[in-house]
């Protein structure tokens, strides 16, 4: 065990070292995120190497000129999310992540989340590029809600909840309901009416999205989005708000009954139904622990 | 001494007036257009359209984009170079990275806006003169098409000189320090490089990862140089023997799937 660590450590070093010379860095950039899983430490080996992140930024700069009109191929779509499985390491690590905050590198990613483009280059480009930001915001940090605020981080989000497949979406709902469960991002999304009705005009079309799917509709984008409602109603004037912008389908048991399997879920919508007011349709959930609305917070 | 401070960005200038900046000689008129050019005075329209086009963008795009490139120059050639002593060589791999990064962030954020405001623009200039809608369609198209680059230029341009000005302002600091310590005859070394606050990083690194005063060599240096050899533009046909991508989603991809999982 300590012998193959050792081994693992010498070979993880040597691959950083060779992050910075073009001629072996599409092999390093491949073998580095294959090890990411089983290597903790790579995200501090990245980030304290002599330009290895300066080499990664190349990588990301490199892409941007085919990205309109779109002529991303998949090899190089592939060699550009290996390198950002990388930053996703630097961006989960603690103690690298203000380091990767305070030199802005997220910004970086923008122009990928900006892209329109269906095509699978394009869609692992975007999705691989909010698990960065996914990454950032899973260890609940006001910092990074704060930093991610300052930018423009939630029309991103909110566009590839409109044009992303299942998993670009969930990834993203994921985003905006870890900021919504921070304090600071609630009072953001809340503080005006038009950002309150773009986050609900967006979720509310992907649940109506979910109801017309040939399939059953995807339990954990349902997840996220019924979490991100929940949190909404803890907001006063979005409860009031809800009350008429709520969609229906959650309203309709025939539709939540693939939530059958999922107690969590079915607890969280039964209390947004309740903390809007439809206690009916809460109580028809047989969630029985939900029994009145949760307290509003902030004003 | 190497606290962190805000690249001074909203302390420049803003960049040069549009005015100056396409200049007649630079615009294309392609010669598929025959005479309208001629007709139309498209020598005096085209450069007034360009000016005009690049002047309603360019000074948020450079002003957000050098504002970040100068962030992320400033935090990570003071991280490279905490163990070099000559400030000739952090200037210079701070000026090569924050020019790259400025004009690549300017480029792919004005591309399309200034596309639509040169059609807007020139559509506006040459209404009056042409009756035909599509053939108005068509002469935009091609002067568009033949002069987006050019807009491009003046912006990624007016980004990276505004980009090398502000970094030097943010460094000077650290630049001063290394002329000090050299003429005190002490050695340089960045202290803050060595001693995280509170990590374990980097001082348990692996040794040859760990930042050593005066240990950066020629190929180190090589990955600054690299800024400059990243292509501006798409190339036109793939490069030959691209080797194709393996099926499925590519590892990158599964990380981001990974995060749902808990």
């Amino acid at each position: 065990m300590a012998a193959s660590t050792l081994g693992d450590a010498q070979q993880v070093e040597s691959f950083v070292h060779q992050l910075i010379n073009p001629a072996t860095r599409e092999n390093a950039l491949l073998e580095l995120s294959k090890k990411r899983e089983n290597f903790p430490e790579l995200a501090p080996y990245l980030w304290h190497s002599f330009g290895a992140i300066a080499a990664l930024l190349q990588e990301i700069v490199a892409i941007y000129p085919l990205l309109s009109p779109p002529s991303l191929t998949a090899h190089a779509s592939n060699r550009v999310c290996n390198a950002l499985a990388l930053l996703q390491c630097v961006a989960s690590h603690n103690e690298t992540r203000a380091l990767f905050l305070q030199a802005h590198i997220p910004l970086f990613l923008y122009p990928f989340l900006q892209t329109m483009s269906k095509t699978r280059p394009f869609e692992y480009l975007r999705l691989t590029s909010l698990g960065v930001i996914g990454a950032l915001v899973k260890v609940d940090d006001t910092d990074v809600i704060n930093f991610l605020l300052s930018t423009e981080i939630i029309p991103l989000c909110l566009r590839t909840m409109e044009i992303g497949t299942e998993l670009s979406k969930t990834v993203a709902t994921f985003i905006v309901q870890k900021i919504l469960l921070d304090d600071v991002g609630l009072n953001y999304i809340c503080a005006t009416a038009e950002r309150f009705f773009a986050v609900g005009a967006v979720l509310g079309n992907m649940v109506v999205a979910q109801a017309q799917m040939v399939d059953q509709p995807s339990q954990r984008l349902l997840k996220h989005i019924i979490r991100c409602y929940l949190r909404l109603s803890d907001n006063p004037r979005a409860r009031e708000a809800l009350r008429s912008c709520l969609p229906e389908l959650l309203r309709n048991t025939q539709f939540t009954a693939c939530l059958k399997n999922d107690d969590t879920t079915r607890r969280w919508l039964a209390q947004l139904l309740m903390n809007v007011g439809f206690s009916d349709s809460a109580a028809a959930l047989g969630a029985p622990d939900v029994v009145q609305p949760s307290p509003v917070m902030g004003a | 001494p190497s606290s962190p401070q805000p690249p001074s960005s909203q302390a420049g200038q803003p960049p040069a007036s549009p005015g100056q900046l396409s200049g007649q000689g630079h615009v294309i008129i392609n010669p598929s257009l025959g005479d309208i050019p001629d007709r139309l005075m498209l020598k005096r329209h085209v450069p007034a359209a360009v000016d005009r086009a690049i002047g309603e963008i360019i000074t948020p795009v450079v002003e957000r984009s050098v504002t970040i490139a100068c962030y992320t120059t400033y935090e990570l050639v003071l991280k490279d170079f905490a163990g070099d002593p000559d400030e000739s060589r952090l200037r210079k791999a701070a000026h090569l990275m924050v020019s790259s990064l400025a004009g690549s962030l300017s480029l792919v954020t004005a591309k399309d806006p200034l596309r639509i405001s040169l059609t807007n623009q020139l559509r506006q200039m040459l209404q009056p003169q042409v009756s035909d809608a599509a053939m108005l369609d068509n002469i935009v198209s091609v002067l568009v098409n033949d002069n987006l680059d050019l807009g491009c230029t003046l912006i990624e341009r007016a980004a990276t000189d505004k980009a090398v000005r502000d970094i030097d302002k943010s460094l000077q600091a650290a630049y001063d320090e290394r002329i000090k310590a050299r003429q005190a005859g002490k050695p340089w070394v960045d202290p803050a490089a060595y001693h995280g606050a509170g990590s374990r990083f980097p001082g348990s690194l692996p040794e040859g990862l760990r930042p050593r005063p005066g240990g950066i060599q020629a190929h180190h240096l090589r990955v600054y140089e690299d800024f400059t050899r990243i292509p501006r533009t798409a190339p036109a046909v793939p490069p030959p023997g691209t080797p194709g991508a393996p099926p499925g989603a590519p590892d990158g991809a599964a990380a981001a799937a990974a995060l749902l999982d808990r």
